[in-house]
């Protein structure tokens, strides 16, 4: 149980650090102050977990701290129904000199374990590592994956009462993750308290019963994961609007083609008609790119291409195929739409190229290309949670009996009786 | 706020011994073959063969014994200070990362000096049995002695960490001070060859009254200014109060700072 009533934190910011000292001798300020935690409460009960949102900056980390108990609110109080550990400190005072096994022990000794409580759980450390006999090296000998899988057995086998998780989650291999991931519900189910800071939207609608907005330090809302995560979309969106130049390209080069006609603006809409960059898989989505005409063209395509973050194709099409004709004139501008009604791909980050050109492809004469147009992020949705690249929307029946379509059923006594 | 944990300081401890000697062959031996080596200078070296020889003493050994016995919780009282005030400093990665009871790191500073003067004073009673010294009941005192000291020590070096942390400088200043401390305390020279008007400092110099009093037990077989420490035990204590009240007072700030 996690019990934060009020609690603010500001920060004064010296030149000098000499400046305190100055400050506390001469008696007047010569600090500037940022705020960066105000008037924050919440509580999380046994087997709950919370999930903090907000952007970089908005006090995520300071909250984590001042829960941990590494910084001292300036007003308010966090109260804490036994030990609370953090993977924020995942591999604290490891030394590359020492074996695995005493690094577990001394680790363990800062999340606050006794020496008896070390002796008893080394086993079960050990085993949950998996490094089997490299557990008896020293660790310089270790790669990064596998220091941070035991820094992190580490930390899951302290047993607190409430645990702090800081985008930790993605140590070592995805077999291992799956495995942190169980450990982690499991310790939910005993009635552990888990407060959650991450960026990975998916991850706090899969792991969060409840969750917070922060926003400046403020506490800005309080509710279920997905009512905050849309919050959150909007916030971003908001802060974006007004932005003039929306590319996100690497490169600072604008694409490339002869720009008789120019992709002027490629923004993404959901069904509000918001620009975002979040949006959820199943529900509507636009593509609107403007166009300028340098030059009066007749009859030119304008391609979309929908690319993950390997730069994978997911989904590309064109005017052309969707048997539309576009025309522009001299100095005029129009706005392409290409509206989804359901935005049917999976979670992950994804980037739009688009292009004009002619006929059906870019081979003969490109007018201009823009990789990374736009980029987005599609999180899971309120239907079924579902793993992959397409959102699919099966039925799914039972009966009993047999189908004419099936061959008759082998049985599978039969097998064992062979064998 | 994590309280004082003892098995957090012992834990710490022993690392700052392995840390040490971490990948050496001989490993936590070399504790001990320091303060052997270190003991054979001060004995061997300059009692012996330098033949100095100390005024008011009959035994040939006693200079060598007179600096052991000064050089010893000299070496212990300013370690401690000078760990103690760069602390927060080189404890910063753990500081900020966990919940760690910043007393505690001045407690296992204390006690892993404690454990080297421990060794030394070990290897020097068995020097001393060897060379047939006789040992006095004024010995009982040392507990007392090295109590005072590294309690002086500890509240003058809580006082250090806290200043080190808003001016680096602080770790360098202790560092320069300790060096003229150590020059201005009869430990390797002796209290009679000073001219009078540093002698009647010297009543100020806490480390020449508890440094004296080493003197005195070991080598001239005598009490140690039982007045003087009187003194110094109730100015100690204040002292340590000071500190930590300051230490207490900015402790959000440290935190904050670091």
């Amino acid at each position: 149980m996690i019990f934060v009533e009020n609690i603010s934190k500001t920060f004064k910011l010296y030149r000098r650090p000499s400046d305190r000292l100055k400050e506390i001798v001469l008696r007047s300020c010569f600090h500037k102050e940022f705020q960066a935690v105000s008037d924050v409460s919440f509580e999380v009960r046994e087997g709950e977990t919370l999930g903090i949102v907000g952007e970089n900056g908005a006090g995520k980390s300071t909250i984590l701290k001042l829960l941990t108990g590494i910084l001292i609110p300036d007003t308010g109080t966090v109260h804490i129904a036994g030990k609370i550990t953090g993977l924020l400190e995942l591999g604290t005072g490891f030394n590359a000199e020492f074996s695995g096994i005493d690094n577990i022990i001394h680790n363990a000794t800062y999340l606050g374990l006794s020496r008896r409580e070390i002796d008893e759980r080394l086993d079960k450390i050990i085993a949950f590592t998996e490094l089997n006999e490299f557990i008896k090296e020293p660790i310089k000998t270790y790669s990064s994956g596998m220091v941070m899988r035991l820094a992190f057995s580490v930390a899951i086998h302290a047993d607190p009462k409430a645990f702090v998780v800081d985008e930790a989650l993605s140590v070592g291999d995805a077999y291992f993750q799956q495995k942190c991931i169980k450990k982690i519900k499991g310790f939910k189910e005993n009635g552990g308290s888990i407060v959650f800071v991450s960026h990975d939207m998916n991850a706090v609608k899969l792991l969060c019963d409840q969750a917070v907005l922060l926003e400046q330090g403020r506490l800005v809302d309080k509710a279920d994961p997905e009512t905050i995560i849309n919050q959150y979309n909007f916030l971003i969106a908001r802060k974006s609007r007004g932005d003039e130049i929306r590319y996100r390209n690497e490169e600072p080069s604008s694409g490339y083609g002869n720009r008789k006609v120019m992709i002027d603006h490629v923004s993404l809409v959901d069904e509000n008609d918001t620009v975002s960059e979040i949006f959820i898989s199943g529900r509507p989505f636009k593509i609107v790119v403007r166009l300028f005409g340098r030059e009066s063209v007749e009859n030119l395509t304008l391609g979309i291409l929908i690319r993950d973050k390997f730069g994978q194709d997911i989904y590309g099409t064109n005017s052309y195929h969707l048997k539309k004709r576009i025309s522009i004139k001299k100095e005029e501008t129009i706005i392409i739409t290409y509206a989804f009604k359901e935005f049917n791909i999976g979670p992950g980050k994804y980037s739009i190229t688009a292009a004009i050109h002619t006929c059906s492809t870019h081979i003969d004469e490109c007018y201009h290309w823009i990789d990374k147009g736009a980029v987005f992020e599609v999180v899971c949705g309120g239907g079924h949670v579902f793993n992959g690249l397409v959102r699919l929307t099966p039925n799914l029946y039972m009966k009993n009996g047999s189908a004419s379509f099936l061959p008759t059923p082998g049985i599978s006594s039969e097998n064992d009786s062979t064998a | 706020m994590s309280t004082l944990n003892a098995s957090f300081i012992i834990e710490i401890t022993k690392r700052d011994f392995a840390e040490r000697f971490a990948g050496s062959v001989l490993g936590s031996l070399w504790a001990i073959i320091w303060p052997v080596v270190n003991l054979f200078i001060y004995i061997v070296i300059f009692g012996k063969i330098m033949g100095a020889r100390l005024p008011g003493t009959s035994e040939i050994n006693a200079y060598g014994i007179y600096l052991a016995a000064g050089l010893i919780p000299w070496t212990a009282f300013s370690s401690t200070i000078s760990r103690c005030a760069s602390a927060f400093i080189d404890k910063k990665h753990i500081i900020t990362k966990v919940n760690t009871s910043l007393p505690s790191l001045m407690i296992h500073i204390n006690l892993s000096e404690s454990i080297t003067y421990f060794i030394s004073m070990l290897v020097f009673f068995v020097i001393l049995a060897f060379q047939g010294h006789e040992f006095h009941r004024e010995l009982m005192l040392l507990p007392f002695l090295y109590y005072l000291q590294q309690l002086l020590a500890m509240s003058l070096g809580l006082f250090a960490a806290v200043l080190n942390v808003f001016i680096r400088d602080v770790r360098e200043i202790t560092g320069v001070i300790l060096q003229l401390w150590f020059w201005f305390t009869p430990i390797v020279y002796v209290f009679d060859i000073l001219p009078g008007v540093v002698r009647r400092l010297m009543a100020y110099n806490p480390a020449c009254i508890i440094i004296q009093s080493y003197q005195r037990i070991f080598v001239f077989d005598d009490y140690p200014p039982f007045h003087a420490l009187i003194q110094l035990t109730v100015i100690t204590h204040v002292l340590l109060f000071f500190s930590f009240v300051l230490f207490r007072h900015l402790e959000k700030d440290i935190r904050d700072f670091l």
